[in-house]
Parts: C-alpha cells; structure tokens; sequence
C-alpha cells in the first residue's frame, strides 16, 4: 500500500515538474524527486494527515513560485541569444523583419477597419435593440418607399412591440446669421430622436416633447463636426439665434463625436421646425411618403417578433386604406438590425480585403520560413554543439521559437507603425463604405490582435523551419560537410514552401486582376455626358425672401443669365440634380409610378417607375447629354404653357421601339395632369457608371420641381472658377448659397473611389505578393546552384553545354512556379465567387485575367531563375572541383 | 583541496563586483548560504539544517529550495562540490553543495546589513517596553 502511495505520489510529482524549463529540469529533477522522496517518507513516518496536505501544498506552491521565475530567465537569456544572432545577421534580420512588417502591418491596417465598422458594438445604448423599419412595395421591386406622417402616427400607436419609434429625414435650409449664407444639411427628427440612441449633447440640452409641438419656438442641435468647424468649439454656442426658413431658430445643444446615422447633417431639428414636415398638408397626407424610421425594442424582443408585430399593422392599414396600399404594389414592411444596416454595404468589402490581408501574411509566413531554413543550413554546426552539449530538441524548438517571437514582434512593432501611417487613407475609404468609418482607431482591440498576429505569424514560421530543419549530429560536427540528405530534405521543404507562395499569391493576384478589370470597365462606361469642362454645385435660396417657387425659379434664370455671360462660360442650367451628384447616389433615385396614355395596365401589372428631373433649357448643352429626336426646352415651356417632358433613350426603347414618341402623353398623378414628350435624349448613368441608366423623365423646371443645382460648361478647366461663379451669383442674389462645388470629373472619379481603393489596396496585397513569391524562387534557384557547383562543374567538365546547364535550371526555377500557379488556379477557382458582388462586368473566372496573371507568374519565375541559371552556366569546372 | 569549478572561477571573477548588488537577500537565500557556512551539503541536509535552526519557522519545499539553489549557483554564491561521500553511503542522485569565496562574502555583507539595522533599532530604543497608561 505504502509502495503504491509512493509510486502514486512520484508521478504525481513528476508531472508538476513538467511546468518547470526543460533546462531546469534537466539539472535538479532527479534531486528534487529524490528530495521529495524522502520529505514524503519522513511525513508518512510521522502519520499525521495534516502534516501530509501541508507537504503537498508546500510542493505544489514551492514549483508554481519557482515555474515562471525559471520561464522568464531561461527567455532572458533566449532573448539574449536571439538579439546576438540577429545583430550577426542582419541581412536576414532586416529582410525578416521587413517581411513580417508588411504582413503584420497590412493585416493590421485592415483588422482596424474591421474592428471599427464590424465587430465592436454600435456607440448607441444597448444598441443591438435599435431597428430600421422600412415600408416595401415588393412588386415594384421598391425596398424602401419611405413613410407619410399618418402612418408615423399609426405604427407608433398600435404597435406592442417597440420602447419608442422615432422618425428622420434630411434637407438642405440655408442658415443666416454667422457669416457668408451657410448652405446646411438639417437632419429633421422626433423629439425623443436622440434619447432613442442614447446620445447625450455635450453641450446644453437634446429635444425635449414642447420642441416638437407645432408653434414651438423653433430650436437647434449642432452636430460636433459643424460646432468644430464653424464656431471653433466655441463653448457658448447654446442660446445664440441664428435665422432659418424665414424664422429665429436657437441652438440648445451640441452633440458628442459620434458617427451620425442615417447619415452625416450639420445641424438637427425637431419636425415642428421644418416647414414642409410641419404643413397642414404633409401631416394629412398618407401618401406623401418622405421619411425614415428607427425604432428600439422593447427588452426581451426579438426581431422577429417586431416583425410579426408590424405585418398585423400592415394588413390592418391595408384594410383600412385601400387607395393607399392598392394590391398592384404589393405592400410590405421590414424590419432590420441597425447594425447589420449600418454595415451591411461595407461587409463584402472589408472581408475581402481581410481575407488578402491573411494571405499576404501567410505568404510572408512562408517566405520567413524559407529564409529560416537557409540560414539554418549555415547554422547547423552550432546547433549540432548545442544538442551535442545537452539540449534536447524541445530546448532547441523553444530557443528558436523566441528567436522567430522577437523577430514576429519587432516585424509587428513597424506593422503598427505602417497600420497607424495608413489610417487617415483608410478611413477615407471606409467613409465611403459606412458611416461607423470614423469609428477607426489603433485601439487595445487592434493592439491585442497585432501581438496575437506576430505570436501566431511567429508560431507558424517558427515552427515550420525549427520542425524541418533536421540536424544530423555527426555531419553538423564535421566541418564544411553538411549532410547531404538532411539538406535534401531541406531543398524539398523549401520547394514546398515556394509553391504554397506562388498559390497564395496567384489567387490574391487573381482577385487583384478581377477588380482591376472591373475597374477598367467601369471606367469605360460612356456615362452618357461629357464630364470635361464641367462644374457643379449646390445651390440654395432664402425661403423667407422668395414667398412662392416661381420667384425662386425667376432669380435662377437671372443667375443662370449672368453665368452665360461671364468670360470663359459657353453655358449654364439650374436642376433638381446633376448625373453621379454624390446626394442622390447616397440618398437614391427620385422615382416616380406613372402612366402612359391609353395604355392600360394588364392586371396585378405593377406600373412603371421613372426618375424624374426638372431643368433649365440649357441643361443637356450644359452637360453634353445629346439630343436624339425632338427638341430640347425652351423659354417658352413656362408655367402657363402645356406640359411638356423629354425621355431617356431606354424609355423610348421600352415602350416606343419602334414607335414615335414624340406627341405621346404621359401622367405622374392618374391621369390629373398629363405631360406631353417633345424629345428623346440619350442615356445616362445617372446613379453610378456600373448601374444601368434607370427610365427617366425631364421636365421643364418652370413648369415643376425645385431647384437643387448649379450647371456650368467652361471653354477652359473650370476647376478653378468655383469663386468667380459664386461671386457671379451673389451679385444676383447675396442670400443665395453655394456649397458642394465639384467638377464633373471629380464627380465621375469620386463615384468610383470606393471600387478604385478596393482595386489599388488589392492590388498592392497581390503586388506585395508577387514580389515576396519571385524573390522566394530567385533565393531558392540561388541556392541549390550555390549546393551544386560540384555536380554542375562535373557535368560541365563532361561536355555539358552552358546553355544546356541554363536550361535547366531555368527549368527547374520554372516547375516550382507552375506547380504553385496550378494550385493556385484550383484555388481561386473556388474563391473568386467570394467577390462576385464586387465585380463589373466580369465574371469571377474571367479567362482572360487568369491567363495574364499565369502568365505573369510564369515570366516573373523565369526572371528571378534567370541570374542564378547565368551563374549556374558559367561555373568553371576546375575551379568547382579544386573547391571541393 | 577541493579542485576549483568553473563556477568557483566565475565567482571570483563576480568578486569584482559589489556583493552589495545581491542585497538584500531573500530570508530563503540567506537560510541555505547560512545552512552552507560550516561545510557542503545536499539538498535534503539543506532543508533540514534550515528547518532544525528556524525551529520549523522556515520550511522550504523542494521547489523553492532547488530554485533558490539555481539563483545561487548561477550568481557563483554556490557551486557543486567535487568531493563525494564513501561508495556505500553515497546517493548517486544527490549533489553536494559548498559556499565559495563570494558567497560567504555576499552572506557576511547581509548579516551585517541585518546587524547595522539591528544596531540602529536598538539605539532608537525600538525594543523598550511599551508603555502602559
């Protein structure tokens, strides 16, 4: 029994000396067992039961005390070692470490962007129980038709299921009052708006429900961005007045720095102070539909019950307003996760690049590994010492992976440094992709996962060459005679390393070669005007000053008068919008159902929709869209004459095909008002070049719509003209704002910006790639000539060519790479479906890109065989052989 | 005479340097370069020396011992004896340990240290009796 205990007692024993260094152990185990041994036996002598539990805590408290003082000298000393080594090397170190750099600091650099827009939880309270809501009309292929007050009121009463249900939209208004007229995007909400999210205004007060009461006196919320930037933070903005919509509106607080959703305005207001929202006549009507809702969950609710909730409402307004939900539009309601709103567009993007990101570090993995392996053939006489001397293989893996784990962590340490350089372009780019974009920072999150990047990258390429570099004792002890089999084994190893470069790198340059292409065609879309010579801007009137629209529209004929004439101008118009207006790519379409004359709808038919514009004549000359059939507006399409309308070429081709438009007739409001066509223009790509022009409608801007923009065609670059027409215009009329001053160039290359960056961060990643994969086969094919100068020198010596000796190292240099370019074709053949939603116009096996990149691959490893073959070729044999 | 180790020579080497540098010692280290002064000993006689002179009052397990043993050694405090018991009475298992030169020195320069602070408490009176109200 006693014998039992002790032989108990001694495993258990030697298993908690397996959390002591391998070191250690080797020195004092057997003593301590021994030591241990005999406290055990002088304990069971003495019998007591307590006195046996003390010697066992005393053990175990004793090794878990002296475990991690040992650990942390034995890294000392491996830091120690490692720090020389590489101070020895610094060749190696610096390609290593700047190799590393490059993976850790893109991976990184992206993780950032991830972590800011994807991952952490949204900045609002409890902000997984936020929803939007949208109102569908499903058979019209509408996902979101917006929301009339009426039905603001009525999903706001009778649902069960949400804590509060809060409305939003956006206007221009111009504020007066603080310098030049300012031009501001007003964002217009309920008055528990911010509550619902649970922002606090840093500054004064958020709406409380008298701001909402219609007749309230009218009050201001600054947005952080507009307080910074156009009052200089100043700390006493609450209680100044400033003048709006012909009305004293105070601003009673400011909000935190926080990303602004739906999206960014400069200043809020409640709904009392916006004079459409507020009109008797948008209160009553159910079918003027021009708003957004939010609305946060009841604890304990799910989505789906929400949903539920909703779709009860839907059918009993339905029922109870036919004429407002007719059965051809097929009404629906949705309900979505804030958060998965707020990223949802950004997701495909940022998971793409990650996923390249991955890779360019795995590349980087496998070529520090490749390195690693060369150098320890150089090494294998010391290493051959060392376990001659005592270290086991395990003592050998640790100090080599502390050696791989500094290398990792000062590669991760610069990666940081590349990640923080890159940061503002980053952000740039996410802001395109979502509004949490301004949520990127190098915070702890980012910091753990740097460290964690550089320990797994350290792991990987650690493990890799300390696992396969084999050491033969006795030929590492001999001098210059390293073992031929374990530096065949090597070379193998290496070559496997090489190909799994070449892979990774194909199938980035794969993904990198779709979105080039992609780009390409995009930007060889004819976007169906002439964006050269051509400025636009927004441009906004003082409402108290123009009491009706026609005065309006009269100052901006006299503005767009005055333009004409000034030097340098071959044209100008005035519209509700302008093509890839950067507004309504964001904000979408002004779409609207209409009817043809005296055709009618098959039934359960949903009727057509079309983007409708309103201009000035000069409009399609301003902006060279051509003129097809018909004639253009003119002066005399006025209020009191009949109205008219001008098609787009995809609307002539849809219902005219072979038909004269030209006289036909057709009516936005069932039949009330009826719109003659007078011409046919061509197509443009309005709301993006990679979208296909929509059905569109012009009408003359005399005769509906309002005024949004500022057009100008210029006989020279009208980059910087921006002032001398705003000048022009404020000669006119001095209350008038400008703001969004762009050229339509600028406008055609920022529409593309997002797929642009997407291409060039891609294309940097495979870039990066190529280079690590081409220098891996050069340093490889250097290598085994370097191995076989003997052999070659013979097979000279025997009559072989030079250019037979080049050939076939060149062809060797030229396997690794098809071996690694047919990996990689399986491979992006399967994963290049993963950025289909990405692509334009190209197919995610697009023949063409996956024959360049083969190609490029193939050439790329024949120049980088090319110097080592040369040196290869021109080994003299004698010299070879008296080396030997 | 006991053939000098390499330990030995680093120590003497070591010597050069402040022992005052290794002060103050941990009571654990000074226990075993103590349970060391009058002649070399294995681990096990270590830990029973300590443990009989403290009264029980520092009991050391065979970790901290061994790991309080390596700081020394490696500090050239310490190094492994050469000479070895008669063959019958010898462990094979066992090491024997002797202070050297610089640890009896770094031991001497902490009892010092302990008997200057003890000097000083005593002329501050720390040991008078409290007094009673």
């Amino acid at each position: 029994m006693t014998k039992n205990n002790s032989s108990a007692s001694q495993k258990f024993f030697g298993l908690l000396m397996k959390i002591l260094p391998f070191d250690f152990r080797a020195n004092y185990e057997s003593e301590m067992s021994g030591v241990f041994e005999e406290q055990r036996r002088e304990t069971a002598q003495r019998g007591g039961f307590m006195d046996f539990l003390k010697l066992w805590g005393e053990t175990i408290a004793g090794i878990f005390r002296t475990a991690p003082r040992e650990h942390w000298q034995i890294f000392r000393q491996d830091c120690r070692y490692a720090f020389r080594m590489m101070s020895n090397n610094t060749g190696y170190t610096a390609i290593a470490v700047l190799t590393l750099a490059l993976g850790i600091g893109a991976n990184t650099a992206i993780f950032s962007v991830v972590n800011a827009v994807l991952l952490r939880p949204l900045p609002y309270k409890q902000g997984q129980q936020l929803i939007f809501i949208r109102q569908q009309a499903v058979k019209m292929g509408v996902d979101d038709i917006g929301w009339s007050v009426p039905e603001i009121m009525d999903y706001r009463q009778q649902n069960q299921t949400l804590s509060s249900l809060v409305e939003y939209h956006s206007m221009y208004f111009t504020l007066y009052g603080h310098g030049d007229p300012d031009r501001v995007r007003t964002g217009v909400v309920s008055w528990n708006y911010f509550d619902m999210f649970g922002v606090k205004p840093i500054l004064g007060r958020a709406f409380v429900p008298k701001d909402d009461e219609i007749g309230a006196p009218a009050v201001l919320v600054l947005s952080n961005e507009y307080w910074r930037n156009n009052f200089g933070a100043d700390p006493n903005v609450v209680g100044k007045t400033f003048e709006m919509n012909d009305k004293v509106h105070t601003v009673v607080g400011v909000l935190p720095p926080i990303p602004q959703y739906p999206r960014e305005n400069d200043v809020y207001m409640p709904t009392s102070a916006c004079p459409f929202r507020s009109s008797k006549s948008h209160i009553d009507d159910r079918d003027m539909r021009m708003m957004e809702v939010f609305g946060r969950l009841k604890p304990g609710m799910t989505l789906g019950q929400a949903q539920g909730d909703f779709s009860t409402i839907a059918t009993r307004l339905q029922s109870a307003y036919p004429k407002s939900y007719p059965e051809k539009i097929g009404y629906g309601i949705a309900a979505s996760q804030l958060k998965s709103d707020l990223t949802r567009e950004a997701q495909p993007t940022l998971l793409v690049l990650l996923a390249a990101a991955v890779f360019v570090l795995l590349i980087a993995c496998a070529n520090v590994a490749n390195l690693t392996l060369s150098r320890m053939a150089r090494r294998e006489r010391e290493i051959a010492v060392r376990t001659a001397l005592g270290a086991g293989r395990s003592r050998l893996l640790r100090q080599l992976l502390t050696e791989s784990f500094l290398l990792a962590l000062i590669g991760g340490a610069i990666g940081l440094l590349i990640a923080y350089g890159s940061l503002q372009l980053l952000t740039d780019f996410a802001a395109r992709l979502s509004p949490r974009a301004r949520e990127i920072q190098i915070d702890s999150g980012v910091l753990l996962f740097t460290l964690l990047a550089a320990f797994a990258t350290s792991l990987i390429f650690g493990t890799i060459s300390a696992l396969f570099s084999r050491v033969n004792l006795n030929s590492g002890l001999k001098e210059g005679t390293a073992g031929a089999g374990a530096s065949q084994h090597r070379n193998r190893i290496r070559g496997v390393l090489i190909v799994s470069q070449v892979a990774f790198s194909f199938m980035l340059l794969i993904g990198a070669g779709l979105m080039l292409r992609s780009l390409f065609k995009m930007l060889r879309v004819n976007p169906g005007f002439e964006t050269q010579h051509a400025l636009a801007m927004r441009i906004s009137f003082n409402w108290s000053k123009y009491s009706t629209s026609d005065q309006a529209k009269e100052v901006a004929k006299k503005i767009v008068d005055r333009i004409e004439s000034e030097p340098g101008v071959t044209s100008a118009a005035v519209s509700s919008s302008y093509p890839l207006d950067p507004d309504v790519l964001t904000a979408g379409p002004n779409t609207n159902n209409f009817q043809i004359e005296g055709r009618l709808l098959a039934a359960g038919e949903a009727p057509p929709m079309a983007d409708t514009d309103s201009i000035s004549p000069h409009f399609f000359r301003t902006l060279g869209i051509p003129l097809i059939m018909g004639r253009e507006f003119s002066a005399t399409d006025d209020a009191k004459a009949p109205k008219v309308a001008i098609i787009n070429q995809s609307m002539q081709r849809r219902f005219w095909p072979s038909a004269d438009p030209i006289g036909q007739r057709i009516s936005f409001d069932d039949g009330k008002d009826w719109w003659q066509i007078v011409g046919v223009v061509g197509d443009v790509h309005d709301l993006g070049l990679e979208h296909t022009p929509m059905l569109q409608v012009y009408g003359p801007l005399a005769q509906d719509g309002g005024i949004g923009t500022l057009v100008i065609r210029s006989v020279a670059d009208p980059a910087g003209m921006g002032q001398q027409i705003t000048n022009a215009v404020h000669e006119v009329d001095p209350t008038a704002a400008i703001s969004g001053i762009t050229t339509l160039d600028g406008a055609r290359s920022e529409s593309v910006a997002s797929p642009r960056t997407t291409a060039a961060l891609l294309g940097i990643f495979a870039a990066l790639a190529l280079l690590i994969a081409t220098a891996g086969i050069g340093g490889i094919m250097a290598l085994t000539v370097s191995q076989r100068v003997k052999e070659i020198g013979i097979r000279i010596a025997l009559g072989a060519q030079p250019s037979r000796v080049l050939v076939m190292v060149l062809r060797q240099g030229l396997l690794l790479s098809i071996l690694g370019v047919v990996i990689g074709l399986v491979g992006a053949y399967g994963l290049t479906g993963l950025i289909k939603s990405l692509l334009f116009e190209v197919t995610p096996t697009d023949p063409l890109t996956f024959a360049g990149v083969a190609f490029v691959f193939v050439a790329a490893a024949l120049i980088a065989s090319y110097l080592p073959a040369r040196r290869a070729a021109s080994i003299d044999p004698i010299e070879a052989l008296r080396c030997e | 005479m006991v053939a000098r180790t390499r330990a030995e020579r680093s120590a003497n080497l070591s010597k050069k340097i402040d022992t005052d540098s290794f002060l103050p010692l941990t009571p654990a280290m000074f226990q075993v370069l103590l349970a060391l002064a009058d002649g070399e000993k294995h681990g096990y006689a270590i830990l029973k020396e300590v443990a009989r002179r403290t009264d029980d009052k520092v009991h050391l397990s065979a970790g901290t011992l061994y790991g309080n043993l390596a700081r020394l050694e490696s500090s050239g405090m310490i190094a492994e004896s050469g000479e070895r018991p008669a063959f019958g009475l010898d462990d094979e298992r066992r090491r024997y340990y002797r202070l050297t030169e610089f640890g009896r020195s770094v031991a001497v320069a902490e009892a010092r240290r302990m008997e200057e602070a003890l000097s000083q408490a005593r002329a501050k009176h720390l040991f008078r009796k409290p007094e009673t109200a």
